[in-house]
């Protein structure tokens, strides 16, 4: 075993390992803040601190009164001024009211900050904005099933103002929401849909109240990693897309095929004149030319029809070649000296680092951009009455050393000897693989 | 056999309307886009001499997604359960420029040239969560993952058993080329549409080819799954000469596939590919994500790929090498909405044994050479009304060297409604197998805009100019219009 192979070899059976060990371990939540496409920004102005309640003995929905009810996310659960006058003395009329301790205050200004009431201040103090977040959620489902408040908002009761990174991340619906006999794992099933089910991505950031703005909403890589739809996704999303059903909860599959079936070029992946500089990426393969086009339709068809590949035997035996580069002339040789023939004209059947057989070997596709297979049979049959042989008469033959023993040649033959006996004769003993 | 086909595609989609009517609630989707294109592309003439080829293309592209049609009974609460849908994409592509118009024909005709196409992209009758455990798709489908891809006429039967485990099954034939109403994209390169050599069996590309696979999988929910995946295609031999086998197997693969996450921290992608009808292993990738910081991530990735080709081609003989791809991205979230990325590559082609000769490594002396490495650079600001992307890159090494920059950008002049884009280009390039003639520069530039007629419906014009060392000036039109309705 070669050592690269046994770098891959390792490398494999590490990523098998480690997928079969890390399920074992739970989901984690990155210290970060939400989303604002989902929970977008609120604007809080207001001096509140949910401990010091908590401490009191408050609870939860003492003050969210409608929430353990409340069947839609475009609920307004904010507690009025009525629910803080059940322990606080409030008195409108008398804005820097003092209430001795231990009496909770009274003061405008004790809830309201730098809002003194008074006739100096305006009319009203500064409002709660908080948008509707772009999610579907139904309370009352949940607090009937026995989930607590604190599951999903568990600091709240930690910490003084609640703001938007209080509100529940995905990875902590999904510690639920698994699917099979658990709670739905579906996407839509939290997230806002389209019609036809896909998930709405184009959301607006300021939600019902402020909708100047729209953001797209996209993986970020907490679910999946490679899900992130990152600057170079766009021509790297292999792994991402080994789960089609994973990508169609947001995207149609026909967007797939507007590359990957490609007769209309993406301008941000081949951009300005890449017919020029196409060569060098077929030869590389990179990006994989194969993702999206079919060589022996896509590249033969147009090669041949701009005169750069040639068609063997001008299309049909014993006709003229039909292009300049199949000439000879050198003039437009396509391929190096040394390619096939030497400076005689004469095949070589010595290789030589400038033959074709070495980029054959390491990627025919290229190749198979503009050849058919009646090129290579030209030189390389092995039915004595067909095409160039060496001196002593014999083929050249493309397989390498101890390949008639090769388990390679054994399944080949096994399995379809129709593409052996291109080059074999029927009765040859080789066909045995012997 | 292949009108039958097409009418079996046909009767399924009859079904399926049929279906639709007999249910009093059904909503669907069209998606209509025509997109014209106009540009030249240089070519030779038999005598040698220098020529243009007119392209003028028109793409018509008709998606059409019916759903909703399961009565409301058989809905759960959430929706999401025993939905029936159907999904088509169908696409008509033409040329009427020089570049068809012109071409050979008669003994001369490039058969490889397919235009005024029709092609059934997808026709899918499908069904979802059908009971909690059934998903099926009837009718023309394409299926990838990791380390294969394949698209076929047929039925696919996914049954999540017993949670997490979940077995799948499917059959039909492949999708070709030479079927009618089909796109090739889909199937192995090996043999030619345009073959005429009676010893390459150009009549063996009329027959049709079963395909069959199924499929074992663990699948918890989120990051984790482990899939093995089996597949094979075979076809019988046409005009079956004495001596030649009855049928023959065009593929045959094993597949393994799986990804894990951990704290939403480290994520794990792997995929290994055995193909079984030339005994090896033809596809590997591994791949790790980790994220550094809440703005950083890091990628590796390892990946082994050794070309194979359809059964029926000599050319899986010929293809002995493989190459080992080593990348790492890098990826830098400054602030919202700025993104920065950084990636490298090292390729490695694999030595065969016959490469040595007289104790030379005449592989490492091939042009080119053994290896092949690169990077790029990449910057991208969105912002709510602007989007800019800066891109530079560099590869050497075996296939050429390149090196370019690129910058596009787009401005919403009225948000939702008009937006302008443009684009620049620069770029060099050096062949590796004739670096002295095969050398040059291209810079190019790009503007265009896009406009939305009525809500659903957006056009797009595009102009490009490209200069450079082979053309002084290459002119691109295009134009679209696209037609998005929910009815």
């Amino acid at each position: 075993m070669q050592p690269m192979q046994l770098l891959g070899a390792v490398a494999l059976l590490g990523a098998v390992a480690v997928t079969l060990l890390l399920p074992a371990m739970s989901h984690g939540e990155a210290a970060r803040g939400p989303s604002p496409l989902i929970y977008p920004r609120q604007s809080l102005p207001l001096q509140f601190d949910h401990a010091a309640h908590a401490a009191r003995g408050a609870t939860c929905t003492g003050c969210h009164t409608i929430a353990a009810s409340s069947a839609a996310s475009s609920d307004d659960l904010m507690p009025g001024e009525a629910a803080c006058r059940s322990c606080h003395a409030i008195d409108r009329t008398r804005p820097a009211k003092v209430t001795p301790p231990p009496q909770p205050p009274a003061r405008c200004d004790a809830c309201h900050p730098s809002w003194a009431g008074d006739s100096t201040a305006p009319a009203e103090p500064p409002r709660l904005t908080v948008p509707f977040p772009n999610i579907k959620f139904n309370h009352q489902l949940h607090a009937s099933r026995g989930i607590g408040c604190e599951t999903c908002h568990a600091q709240v009761a930690k910490e003084a103002l609640a703001n938007e990174s209080d509100l529940p991340r995905m990875g902590v619906c999904l510690g639920c929401h698994t699917g099979g006999k658990q709670p739905t794992a579906r996407c839509g099933a939290c997230h806002l849909t389209l019609p036809d089910g896909r998930l709405k991505v184009n959301l607006a950031i300021g939600g019902a109240i402020a909708t100047a703005q729209t953001g797209k909403l996209e993986p970020s890589g907490s679910l999946r990693g490679f899900d992130a739809h990152t600057p170079g996704f766009r021509t790297d999303h292999k792994a991402a897309g080994r789960d089609m059903s994973y990508c169609l909860n947001c995207h149609r599959q026909s967007e797939c095929l507007d590359c990957h079936n490609g007769v209309v070029r993406p301008l941000d992946i081949h951009p300005s004149d890449y017919v020029t500089l196409h060569g060098a990426d077929a030869r590389r393969n990179t990006p994989d030319c194969s993702s999206c086009h079919r060589n022996q339709t896509f590249c033969v068809g147009c090669h041949q029809r701009a005169g750069v590949a040639s068609d063997p035997s001008g299309g049909l035996p014993g006709r003229p070649v039909q292009n300049p580069f199949g000439t000879g002339t050198g003039v437009k040789s396509f391929h190096p000296p040394g390619w096939v023939r030497d400076a005689a004209g004469e095949v070589i059947s010595t290789p030589r680092p400038t033959s074709h057989s070495f980029q054959a070997k390491r990627n025919i596709r290229s190749c198979a951009s503009c050849h058919r297979e009646e090129t290579c049979l030209e030189c390389h049959s092995a039915d004595p009455a067909r095409g160039v042989k060496m001196p002593n008469g014999a083929g050249f033959s493309p397989h390498g050393p101890g390949f008639a023993e090769s388990s390679r040649c054994r399944a080949l033959s096994a399995r379809n000897r129709r593409a052996c006996l291109k080059c074999h004769l029927v009765d040859a003993p080789e066909l045995d693989c012997r | 056999m292949r009108w039958l086909l097409a009418g079996a595609i046909a009767s399924s989609l009859a079904i399926s309307f049929s279906l639709a009517c007999s249910a009093w609630a059904y909503d669907f989707t069209v998606d209509v886009r025509t997109i014209g294109q106009g540009y030249q592309v240089r070519g030779y003439a038999p005598d040698g001499s220098n020529q243009l080829l007119t392209r003028r293309r028109i793409t018509q592209y008709l998606n059409l997604n019916v759903f909703d049609i399961e009565p409301d009974r058989w809905k759960d609460p959430d929706g999401g359960r025993n939905n029936l849908f159907v999904d088509v994409s169908l696409r008509f592509d033409t040329d009427f420029g020089g570049y068809t118009l012109g071409r050979p024909t008669g003994l001369d005709a490039i058969r490889e040239l397919q235009q005024n196409q029709v092609d059934i992209l997808y026709a899918i009758v499908g069904g979802r969560d059908i009971g909690g455990r059934l998903d099926f798709q009837l009718g023309r489908q394409i299926h990838f993952d990791l380390v294969d891809f394949y698209s076929f006429d047929g039925a696919d039967v996914v049954l999540r058993a017993q949670k997490p485990l979940v077995v799948e099954a499917f059959a039909g034939t492949e999708v070709r080329g030479e079927l009618p109403l089909s796109s090739p994209v889909f199937e192995l390169d090996g043999t030619s549409a345009g073959s005429r050599d009676p010893a390459t069996r150009p009549d063996q590309a009329s027959e049709l080819r079963p395909l069959a696979g199924a499929a074992i999988a663990v699948d918890p929910g989120g990051a984790t799954a482990l899939r093995l995946a089996y597949r094979r295609v075979w076809s019988a031999t046409a005009d079956r000469l004495p001596g030649e086998p009855s049928s023959g197997v065009n593929d045959e693969k094993l597949s393994l596939t799986g990804n894990a996450g951990w704290r939403d921290r480290v994520f794990v992608t792997f995929g290994v590919r055995y193909n079984l009808l030339l005994a090896m292993f033809d596809d590997q990738q591994v791949g790790v994500r980790v994220r550094l910081t809440s703005r950083q991530w890091l990628s590796v990735e390892q990946a082994y790929l050794a070309p194979t080709f359809d059964g029926d081609s000599i050319w899986n003989i010929f293809s002995t090498g493989a190459y080992r791809d080593f990348r790492a991205t890098y990826e830098l979230h400054f602030a919202p909405g700025v993104k920065a990325n950084a990636r490298g590559f090292v390729r490695v082609f694999e030595s065969t044994p016959d490469e040595t000769v007289a104790g030379q490594d005449l592989g490492a002396q091939a042009p080119g050479g053994r290896l092949a490495g690169g990077g790029t650079l990449g910057i991208e600001v969105r912002r709510a009304r602007s989007f800019l992307r800066i891109d530079g890159y560099y590869d050497d090494g075996y296939g050429g060297r390149k090196v370019g920059a690129d910058l596009s950008a787009r401005y919403a002049v009225y948000p939702g409604q008009w937006e302008l884009e443009g684009r620049l280009t620069g770029y060099g390039w050096r062949s590796d197998l004739q670096p002295e003639s095969n050398r040059g520069v291209v810079f190019g530039a790009q503007a265009g805009s896009r406009y939305q007629l009525a809500p659903g419906m957006r056009m797009h014009f595009l102009a490009e100019d490209n200069t450079g060392t082979l053309y002084r000036s290459q002119f691109r039109g295009l134009a679209l219009i696209d037609v998005d309705a929910s009815l």
